[in-house]
């Protein structure tokens, strides 16, 4: 919260400069928190800069989306593709992970995107210790691949 | 060989964290079992699902800020603030 009250007016400041308006300023900067805490999951190390990060990010996909196309904007400084990969039909791929059930979703979701240890997981769980979570998240799983499999037809169509 | 066993296997196969003479074993069977192959490309569509319903998650979190700013009274100021950067003509 304190990080979106620091960053987004100055987001807004240049999104309005360039002719923007504010839905696509709240727009842009809710994507570029996704990438920032993605990129903070994935990097061991904090990041020196964090509104600098944020900012910057927020820019590229501002201008990708709504700018128009500037002779300074070199392909490397827009490295970000967030825009065509939530699709409208997310609800059907929630049904469809719904399947699995929400206890191993919720599971899955720590380990693999949220990328939580399996003795925090255990701890989080309930499990007895990282083994019995490990064997757990894999049953989890399998679950889920089980239904990709079922439903390989209907899956395809939204993730292609 | 319990199930779960064969998942780790597909996982380490998948994440390239499987020993050399573990994937040269694991490729092997792949050319023979054509179920296990279709089970290897099910678990990578799989890892693609827990990811999208991770950022959905994540989305709705920075959508209910988002709400929480732009409507509650207590951030009135900073409303007021972002609006007249856009307000000027």
């Amino acid at each position: 919260m304190n990080l979106y009250k620091t960053t987004f007016p100055i987001v807004a400041k240049y999104i309005s400069r360039m002719g923007g308006n504010l839905d696509e300023a709240k727009d842009v900067f809710q994507d570029a928190l996704l990438v920032y805490y993605e990129k903070i999951l994935l990097t061991a190390a904090p990041l020196n800069n964090d509104i600098g990060y944020l900012v910057g990010t927020a820019k590229n996909l501002w201008l990708k989306r709504y700018g128009q196309s500037s002779p300074n904007l070199s392909l490397d400084q827009v490295d970000i593709a967030l825009t065509t990969e939530e699709s409208p039909s997310s609800t059907r791929l929630f049904r469809f992970l719904e399947t699995a059930g929400r206890k191993c979703l919720e599971l899955l979701k720590s380990f693999y995107y949220d990328q939580m240890s399996l003795q925090e997981i255990a701890d989080e769980y309930g499990y007895s210790g990282a083994r019995s979570a490990t064997v757990q998240k894999f049953k989890c799983l399998e679950k889920v691949r089980e239904s990709v499999k079922q439903k390989s037809l209907v899956y395809d169509d939204f993730m292609e | 060989m319990t199930s779960w066993n064969e998942t780790q296997q597909i996982e380490a196969y998948i994440f390239g964290i499987a020993e050399p003479e573990d994937a040269l074993l694991f490729e092997a069977k792949l050319v023979l079992d054509e179920e296990l192959a279709h089970k290897v490309i099910a678990q990578q569509k799989a890892y693609a699902a827990i990811r999208q319903f991770g950022r959905k998650q994540v989305k709705m979190e920075i959508e209910a800020i988002t709400q929480a700013l732009f409507t509650h009274p207590e951030h009135v100021s900073f409303r007021k603030k972002i609006i007249k950067l856009f307000s000027k003509s």
